[in-house]
């Protein structure tokens, strides 16, 4: 390790004193581990739903409903509010001009301006 | 954040009693660490790990939190992006989060065990799988005593309350990093049932100003950085009062919205200036040059000499042999001959000959090229003067070859001659056209040039392959197979298709007619441009002529060649480094107030409060209490306009003239700490916590029904 590494003390120490079980022998190495850990919702859905009464609160039911208002439709370049919907991108739009600037774009933005507010074509 | 310096670690450790609880502020964002009845955490940082490749070493290695950019040089980071234990803010990751606790335990001074009671904050309603596995990480690995788990929020509206910021019944409006919530709290005690989530917070306003930013500048990607959003976020951005009149401002009002906007100025290096060298400089450089050449010329030199001794040497030594031979009888000499390789005698006088040639050709170079041109014939072709009885039949031979070339290459010199004579009488007749009459003269040339150059033109386009004619074709967009090959390719595909296709149709005729065969010099490929070659020279030297006489002349090949390369030429200037903030600066912290503009369909924070008091089964009386005591914290409301907005959106829920009152905790984002370590100070504390007895007794049963009372 280089000494200015080791003088900002970045890097975490292998053995610590105060542990009772260090973490090469929980995760020795060299061993591929793949993947331990589950997603929340899996995690969720494995524990919490059957065992909790529904009554009581849980971290799934306080979730908030969907706002009562219908959403408003804003202009997915320049945030402004958009009128028109592009039936080709599907890209809202708030004017011509903005149109014009929407036909110009590359497939791969299309995708990720839709994919801001998580509408884009995920292919699986 | 680079201005975040990494925390030291702290050396009073082993003054504290064992019965001292340390307290940990465990949020999305910061990791806090300090000790019960202290004001400040002892260590905070950001709670993140990264596991990259050390270069040197090749060892993987752990790094928490923030990092020194100039350091992060000496490791890969290819693989190992920042991660963060949590999942919007429940903690599912525990091999990061081990890693996090054991930073956090070093920085603190631990040295031996970590023998103190432990209390930490969660989410609300934080899943009992979460909370399961973490005590098992501190009491099995850490070997901590005892554990309590309360609310951050909680904390905050408790230390707010002892402040006098709110009263015994409120709510807490809290945006988070990774989550909002609201809390409702009835003599103390959060009401758990009527609180309300929505996962959106500070993450995903930064990660969507990052998006915008750059989307908006794809250049300038790697520059927007999620720590320099972060950045822009705390600085620049604000929370509109009226969302659809501030954006009408800023599409209507013109000078108000520059007035508004901000700039990032990106570093920008000016192109160096192009000076002219000076006259040192390019004497060196010739210098320089001419040195290479000399030694470039020497090599060459040596390398000849070289060449040519060899073939002395060979030659020598070849004569040798042959005397031996001579010498020798009959059985020495095929010995002799076995020994060198040859065959025969003859072979090696035919050997010596070939030497003496290559010889002569090195000499005549070292000797240099005038004497080569004139050479004489009979030394060029020395075997024509010699009668041919003299001669042996290979000897014979190459006088024939030497005959022929001769008369060839005279042949040749006299068409050169010829022409050039013609060419000389042309260019005479020329000028004295010229000389008569100049006017008359150009006139003439400029319709040559245009002619021809037309003509050139119209050559060009039907290489091409008429693309220009069926323009319909190319504004399709669609350029086929058919459209990149000129005429000439796409005669040689018909033919060879066609060729390819007919056989065995009918009865075979090809050949019948010799001029079957050209087909074949119609499919080679190297059949283009023959004629053009005459027309070419005959353009350029025109063309030529006329930038001679005629001051006004431009070269028509000039103008199509300057013309699509122009734009290429435009400097990048620092108006093009430069990053604009206008509409972002509100537009992103909107999405706490409408999360469907990111895709979230749930309600936004504002709303959040009516959701929440409507879960309340509580009479209106006390929902106008609660409304008189909202207590707004998190690092996201530090946003400026945060509670004007807030105000006027919860006004919108509650009844006409409602009493309402909002508060901003006094610190929204150290407050949650502050009040967990006066909570764990108390001498009731331990009351809350429970020990690894318990944990092995219950399970993670404890935890289901497992709340401690924030009211001590």
């Amino acid at each position: 390790m280089e000494p200015e590494v080791m003088k900002a003390e970045m890097v975490l120490a292998p053995t610590l004193p105060f542990k009772k079980v260090q973490t090469a022998d929980k995760y020795p190495k060299g061993q591929s581990r793949g993947r331990q850990w589950k997603h929340l919702r899996y995690l969720l859905q494995a524990a919490d739903a059957s065992t909790m009464p529904p009554d009581q609160p849980n971290y799934l039911n306080i979730q908030s409903p969907p706002s009562i208002y219908p959403p408003k439709r804003y202009c997915d370049i320049t945030g402004f509010e958009a009128p028109y919907v592009d039936p080709r991108t599907k890209l809202r739009y708030t004017d011509p001009e903005v149109f014009k600037q929407i036909r110009m774009l590359p497939d791969e933005y299309v995708q990720r301006y839709l994919a801001l507010r998580n509408a884009a074509v995920v292919l699986r | 954040m680079p201005s975040l310096t990494r925390p030291s670690r702290q050396t009073d450790f082993a003054r504290f009693s064992s019965s001292t609880p340390i307290v940990i502020d465990n949020g999305s964002s910061t990791f806090r660490i300090g000790w019960a009845g202290e004001a400040e955490p002892r260590v905070s940082f950001r709670n993140v790990v990264q596991r990259p490749r050390h270069r040197s070493t090749g060892e993987t290695v752990s790094i928490v939190g923030d990092t020194d950019p100039p350091l992060m040089k000496f490791f890969d980071c290819t693989r190992s992006a920042l991660r963060s234990p949590f999942d919007d803010d429940v903690v599912y990751q525990f091999e990061y989060m081990e890693y996090i606790l054991d930073y956090a335990f070093d920085r603190l001074g631990a040295t031996s065990e970590v023998g103190h009671p432990i209390l930490m904050t969660e989410c609300e309603c934080n899943p009992s799988f979460s909370r399961a596995r973490m005590a098992e990480l501190l009491f099995e690995t850490y070997g901590v005593p005892s554990i309590a788990f309360g609310v951050d929020n909680a904390f905050s509206y408790k230390y707010n309350q002892k402040l006098g910021n709110c009263g015994e019944d409120g709510l807490v409006v809290s945006c988070e990093h990774g989550t909002c919530h609201v809390v409702p709290f009835l003599k103390g005690q959060p009401v758990l049932g009527a609180c309300c989530r929505t996962n959106v917070g500070g993450f995903h306003v930064t990660d969507f100003l990052r998006q915008l930013l750059s989307l908006k500048y794809p250049y300038h990607t790697a520059s927007i950085t999620w720590e320099k959003a972060e950045e822009l976020k705390k600085e620049h951005c604000y929370v509109a009062l009226d969302y659809m009149s501030e954006l009408h401002t800023f599409k209507n009002n013109k000078e108000e919205a520059e007035e508004k906007t901000r700039y990032w100025q990106l570093p920008w290096i000016p192109p160096p200036k192009e000076e002219l060298p000076s006259e040192e400089e390019l004497a060196r450089k010739a210098a320089l040059k001419e040195k290479a050449g000399q030694r470039l010329r020497e090599m060459a030199a040596q390398k000849r000499s070289q060449k040519i001794a060899g073939l002395e040497e060979k030659i020598s030594s070849l004569e040798e042999l042959l005397e031996q031979l001579d010498e020798a009888d009959e059985d020495e000499a095929a010995a002799i001959l076995g020994r060198s390789g040859y065959l025969s005698p003859q072979e090696i006088k035919s050997d010596i000959l070939k030497c003496t040639q290559a010889l002569r050709k090195a000499k005549g170079e070292s000797n240099g090229n005038e004497d080569k041109s004139d050479v004489s014939g009979a030394d060029k072709y020395p075997l024509l003067s010699v009668p041919d009885e003299t001669l042996t039949p290979e000897q014979l031979k190459e006088k024939k070859k030497q005959q022929f070339l001769k008369t060839t290459t005279e042949g040749k010199m006299r068409a050169k001659q010829k022409r050039a004579e013609e060419e000389a009488l042309k260019e005479k007749q020329e000028e004295q056209r010229r000389a008569e009459n100049p006017e008359l003269y150009l006139e003439e040339l400029r319709a040559r040039y245009s002619e021809l150059s037309e003509k050139f033109e119209q050559r060009k386009r039907q290489k091409v392959g008429g693309s220009h004619t069926n323009g319909n074709h190319s504004s399709s967009g669609g350029v086929g197979r058919g459209e990149r090959l000129n005429a000439a390719q796409k005669e040689r595909m018909r033919l060879l298709t066609s060729a390819a296709f007919d056989r065995g149709k009918g009865e075979d005729t090809f050949g019948a007619r010799d001029e079957d065969w050209l087909v074949y010099n119609k499919m080679s490929k190297d059949n283009d441009d023959d004629g053009n070659d005459d027309d070419e020279s005959e353009l350029v030297r025109i063309a030529s002529k006329l930038k001679e006489i005629d001051p006004t002349f431009v070269s028509k090949s000039e103008v199509i060649q300057l013309t699509p390369e122009a734009p290429k030429y435009r400097p990048l200037t620092a108006e093009d480094y430069k990053i604009s903030i206008g509409i972002e600066r509100f537009r992103c912290p909107e999405v706490l107030f409408q999360p469907g503009m990111i895709g979230i369909d749930q309600a936004g924070i504002d709303e959040m409060v009516s959701i929440s008091l409507r879960r309340l089964m509580e009479d209106e009386s006390v929902k106008e209490r609660l409304c008189q005591s909202i207590l707004v914290t998190g690092g996201s409301s530090l946003f400026p306009g945060m509670i004007p907005r807030l105000e006027s959106g919860i006004r919108q829920f509650r009844p006409y003239l409602a009493p309402l009152k909002l508060v901003r905790a006094a610190d929204p984002i150290l407050d949650a700490w502050r009040g967990a370590a006066a909570f764990a100070a108390s001498s009731k504390f331990g009351k809350q916590t429970f020990t690894l007895a318990d944990y092995r007794e219950h399970g993670e049963n404890l935890f289901h029904r497992y709340n401690i009372v924030y009211t001590l």
